[in-house]
């Protein structure tokens, strides 16, 4: 089942689809995705004492532009953190208030508090309605989660390879599922301010190979949902999407080496 | 030294619990005297507080400690967690159980100054609710974790404290889990983020801090750190040379300590 359109169903329907449709737990594939990198990180003369590390966005061109823009990052995180209030189903009464106040609590660094404080009022007044926009459409589309279904929110993967020679980082915003299911059943969403690009598929990608990496089992589905159009990319994960996965790595690393 | 690393599957953790050691090394009474007559050397005008955490800094604290939904998410998670397994309902609704009983206890004046209970009954609801939402990510995650350990194991009940009075000095070891056999145990730590190039002098801090805090000071037979976020994880066998070397690392965290608040003083 794949789909890439505007969502009817709520995205905890989709993300968790028919329990008797899901594959058997899948433990094998994933050392030899970790074989078939370490051969890479070597052939490319990575080494640990000088680790390469990548993000999902190290692999995208166009996202330069919008991390560096302060207000854009910040509102990424506020709807992040209205993500974990909403998965976790606290209510929100004022959508840019409440996540901007719940999510200064959880802060040591007020660089990007002071970026906003030091914005003009035009500015602050777009991103509150930016946020509360975004939030709208994420609690209109979100769905229940069950807690049995052990929802976890702004995960933040390390995955090290060849001894450490190669990081793989990744954030993941809502993870539900377990690994030790005998069915494969770890889902993983990706939530995004910007309309779904050509990049998003290499995103799904590579979100579903480092929780290969990291977990040892293949996930169930992974899944990225735009708050600007409301639209849900759906990608079941099996082992030919994360071959496509490694390649896409094994590409990206050569581009890099050749930069080098 | 030897430092065992697996990757954090329920395989690889079944085979750390498996291989385990059958016997562990005691901490006998001269040991203790001599460990604390150390710590006593090492002079400090105010209690201080010696973890893992601080051992893996080599001694260099940092920022102090404050309150904030991560901070406070272990503590409530694993609460939660240890209630759910008692009596399974949703998280959620436990989490804010136990925030509840922590605001009562604040508001009838039990919470002293700075605790969990006295910061938690000045937030605003969103911040509550952040709050919630960390403890009960915490209490999945251990559940999880859990998990993956297979059902010998068992939540701990609470971290160690062990206190060495006349030196002003109280050791926290961590522990999550712990997965108990006739003659030995095994100890499970659950971290976030990925190990450091300290995480061994991390495990054994905790090792030598849980065979202290045991009436015998019989050590765990094997401490096992987990580190889900990177999918590893790290264990050292319950030896004297491993017990020997955490008590030393605690020493030296104390030391460099000590210099840091004669530098802050000066």
């Amino acid at each position: 089942m794949t789909n890439s359109t505007a969502t009817p169903l709520s995205l905890a329907a989709r993300l968790r689809g028919t329990p008797a449709t899901r594959p058997a737990r899948d433990t094998v594939t994933a050392p030899g995705l970790r074989a078939q990198l370490d051969d890479v990180v070597a052939s490319r003369g990575l080494h640990p004492r000088a680790p390469l590390i990548l993000r999902s966005g190290t692999l995208r061109s166009n996202t330069v532009a919008l991390e560096s823009s302060p207000m854009a990052r910040l509102r990424g995180l506020l709807v992040t953190t209205a993500l974990t209030l909403l998965v976790h189903e606290q209510p929100l009464e004022d959508a840019f208030e409440d996540t901007m106040g719940a999510w200064c609590s959880n802060q040591a660094d007020v660089s990007l508090l002071s970026a906003f404080a030091a914005a003009d009022a035009d500015v602050q007044a777009r991103l509150r309605a930016d946020v509360r926009s975004h939030v709208s459409v994420l609690r209109d589309h979100l769905g229940t989660f069950a807690s049995s279904w052990r929802p976890q929110t702004a995960v933040r993967t390390q995955v090290l390879l060849s001894g450490g020679a190669l990081v793989l980082r990744d954030d993941i915003d809502l993870m539900v599922g377990s690994v030790t299911d005998p069915h494969a059943a770890l889902t993983l969403l990706d939530i995004t301010t910007a309309p779904l690009g050509e990049r998003a598929e290499h995103t799904l990608r590579y979100h579903a190979l480092v929780q290969t990496l990291r977990s040892g089992a293949i996930p169930l589905r992974v899944a990225m949902f735009s708050t600007a159009t409301a639209d849900c990319l759906v990608r079941e994960v099996d082992p030919a999407l994360l071959q496509r996965a490694v390649d896409d790595l094994a590409t990206h690393l050569s581009t890099v080496a050749v930069a080098a | 030294m030897k430092l065992t690393q697996r990757r954090f599957t329920p395989e690889d953790v079944a085979s750390l619990i498996a291989t385990a050691p059958l016997t562990s090394d005691v901490i006998d009474t001269e040991q203790r005297r001599s460990f604390s007559t150390r710590l006593r050397s090492v002079p400090t005008v105010q209690s201080r507080r010696i973890d893992a955490w601080l051992v893996e800094q080599a001694g260099q604290g940092g920022r102090p400690f404050s309150w904030r939904p991560s901070t406070a998410r272990r503590l409530l998670g694993t609460a939660a967690a240890q209630r759910l397994q008692r009596q399974p309902r949703r998280a959620t609704d436990v989490v804010r159980e136990i925030i509840d009983e922590y605001l009562v206890r604040a508001m009838s004046g039990q919470a002293r100054f700075g605790s969990l209970g006295h910061w938690l009954s000045g937030l605003t609801p969103a911040t509550l609710g952040l709050v919630v939402a960390e403890a009960t990510n915490w209490c999945h995650l251990l559940l999880e974790s859990q998990a993956i350990v297979g059902e010998l194991s068992v939540l701990s009940p609470a971290d160690t404290y062990y206190n060495v009075s006349t030196a002003q000095t109280t050791l926290r070891g961590r522990r999550d889990m712990i997965v108990p056999f006739d003659e030995h145990r095994v100890v499970i730590r659950v971290r976030q983020g990925v190990p450091g190039k300290s995480a061994g002098a991390g495990l054994r801090t905790d090792l030598v801090i849980d065979a202290l805090g045991d009436a015998e000071g019989r050590s765990a037979s094997r401490f096992i750190g987990v580190w889900p976020d990177a999918g590893l994880a790290l264990s050292v066998d319950g030896t004297m040379e491993n017990l020997r070397a955490g008590g030393r690392d605690i020493v030296r965290a104390a030391v460099v300590q000590r210099r840091q608040a004669l530098t802050a003083a000066a």
